[in-house]
């Protein structure tokens, strides 16, 4: 059996062997019949998919790597930030409509200034648009900022219906929006943040974080991805509080009137 | 001799609620007056929009028009928030937030539309609640060890103390034993003798110190005479 080895030491995976792996769906698929769990279907669509994404992904990021333009680096960053925010939308079933918005501008701005902020002063490449670094990178922060904006606006619109009583009656005290959603908007905030801390606190002890695997599999020294792995998650969890703030302190008002009164779910689809 | 404005006046104020896809009018042109003293009953069938008019009144329901005015001045010409300081709702869902009693009683006072107010003194506070016949409750009692009718007592005398100009209360003895209910009677009687006006939605029991009746059907109110006047 012939073992290739990729430059930097790495086993490189061929061909065969990769369609070889698709028999952990069958597997999978097997025992899903047997219990009849009804995702067979799902499951081969999610499998293909998976072959389809991520080769298509490797191909494109090949190119990208090698013509190294700051413009296509740009309009790759300008497109999975839009694709990150339909994904934040369509995760927050309550919220009002039009919060496409501020929603794409708080990932835009999480994204840019966390990206680059690592790019240009930790990792320290020398050339700013870097695609080699600068796509991973922005993936990472974007890719974890929408789940922490997705589960901090979910709760928020959640939170605000379940106190929609007290709200009126604060409302009715004298409370401006802000001192009428605040409640709501520290426990959206929370729900957006703590699954980051969690998996900063479990990093290590419970698992081997994703990026590190990855690196270490390539044949980095498991010291040298540690390093970086701290970047990495560090960066994470700036990603997901400011996103998950920007978003949230963007979207609460969406829940008011000019005049300060709630509107609930039935009214905040009939508004827009 | 000069006539002094109604304390509270609306006119023409209707109100549009989507039914099955069709506008339904719950508020079709009410017109009325409050006077400082008056204690309004207000009745009428379930559904009828009890409830709608008096958030329409507090400037809590969006979409409803029609003009309101507090002492004369339009509503135009004052911002939603300070409205409603002066023209306070106190909704049928008892809703005391966390903490004790005393943090409940102070919490309006720790509003922006309330900057410059002096809040209470625990002093004040204390006799306020020794008034209503709370006087077994402490002040740092959590809201969630309160019974019903306490809870009810707390929250009137959390907005009474703010000194409102006019008291909307939403079935404000729905869950109360008798006792109570009395307690609730006295409290807005006294708020409407020191100068106040109350407009209160009444289901179960008739509030004996009101002196002007309202029905509201089909969306039209009727009554309003001087009961006794």
């Amino acid at each position: 059996m012939v073992i290739t080895l990729a430059p930097s030491g790495a086993v490189v995976i061929g061909w065969p062997q990769l369609a070889l792996a698709a028999s952990f769906i069958v597997v999978t698929g097997a025992l899903s019949v047997a219990i009849g769990l009804g995702i067979v279907k799902d499951l081969v669509i999610a499998s293909a998919r998976t072959y389809l994404q991520l080769l298509a992904l490797g191909f494109v990021l090949r190119w990208v790597f090698e013509v190294r333009l700051w413009w296509i680096v740009i309009l790759l960053l300008g497109i999975m930030t839009i694709m990150a925010t339909r994904i934040v939308v369509k995760r927050a079933p309550d919220a009002p409509r039009g919060l496409f918005g501020s929603a794409f501008f708080s990932m835009a701005v999480t994204g840019i200034t966390v990206t680059f902020a690592v790019t240009a002063l930790i990792v320290r490449v020398p050339v700013w648009y870097e695609p080699r670094y600068v796509i991973p990178i922005a993936g990472m922060v974007l890719g974890n900022s929408m789940t922490g904006i997705a589960l901090a606006l979910e709760r928020l619109f959640s939170d605000l219906d379940s106190r929609s009583g007290e709200i009126l009656t604060l409302t009715a005290l004298g409370a401006d929006r802000w001192e009428a959603a605040r409640g709501s908007v520290r426990m959206a905030l929370r729900a957006g943040l703590i699954p980051t801390i969690n998996s900063m606190a479990a990093a290590g002890i419970v698992f081997i974080p994703g990026m590190m695997t990855g690196q270490v599999l390539a044949g980095a020294d498991p010291l040298e991805a540690t390093k970086y792995q701290i970047v990495v998650m560090l960066m994470v969890s700036a990603a997901t509080a400011i996103g998950s703030i920007l978003s949230v302190m963007l979207a609460y008002r969406r829940a008011f009137t000019a005049d300060g009164v709630f509107l609930d779910k039935g009214l905040r689809a009939s508004a827009s | 001799m000069v006539v002094a404005p109604p304390l509270l006046s609306a006119i023409g104020l209707v109100a549009l609620r989507a039914v099955d896809g069709r506008e339904l009018r719950v508020l079709d042109g009410v017109s009325f007056e409050l006077h400082a003293g008056d204690i309004a009953e207000l009745r009428g069938p379930s559904g009828a929009g009890k409830t709608t008019l008096l958030l329409a009144l507090a400037r809590l329901l969006p979409g409803a028009s029609g003009e309101l005015a507090l002492a004369g001045a339009s509503a135009s010409g004052i911002e939603p928030a300070e409205w409603r300081t002066k023209v306070a709702l106190l909704p049928q869902r008892t809703a005391l937030t966390g903490g004790t009693v005393e943090e409940n009683l102070l919490l309006p006072f720790g509003l922006k539309a309330r900057t410059g107010a002096t809040p209470p003194s625990v002093d004040e506070l204390r006799a306020a609640l020794d008034e209503v016949g709370l006087a077994d409750v402490a002040l740092d009692r959590d809201t969630a060890r309160l019974s019903v009718g306490q809870a009810a007592r707390v929250a009137l005398l959390r907005v009474l103390l703010t000194a409102p100009r006019v008291l909307l209360l939403d079935e404000p003895d729905a869950s109360l034993d008798d006792a109570s209910a009395a307690a609730v009677g006295t409290m807005t009687a006294r708020f409407a003798a020191e100068g106040g006006a109350v407009l209160r939605v009444s289901h179960l029991r008739a509030d004996a110190a009101a002196n002007v009746r309202l029905h509201l059907e089909g969306g039209h109110l009727s009554g309003g005479d001087h009961v006794g006047a």
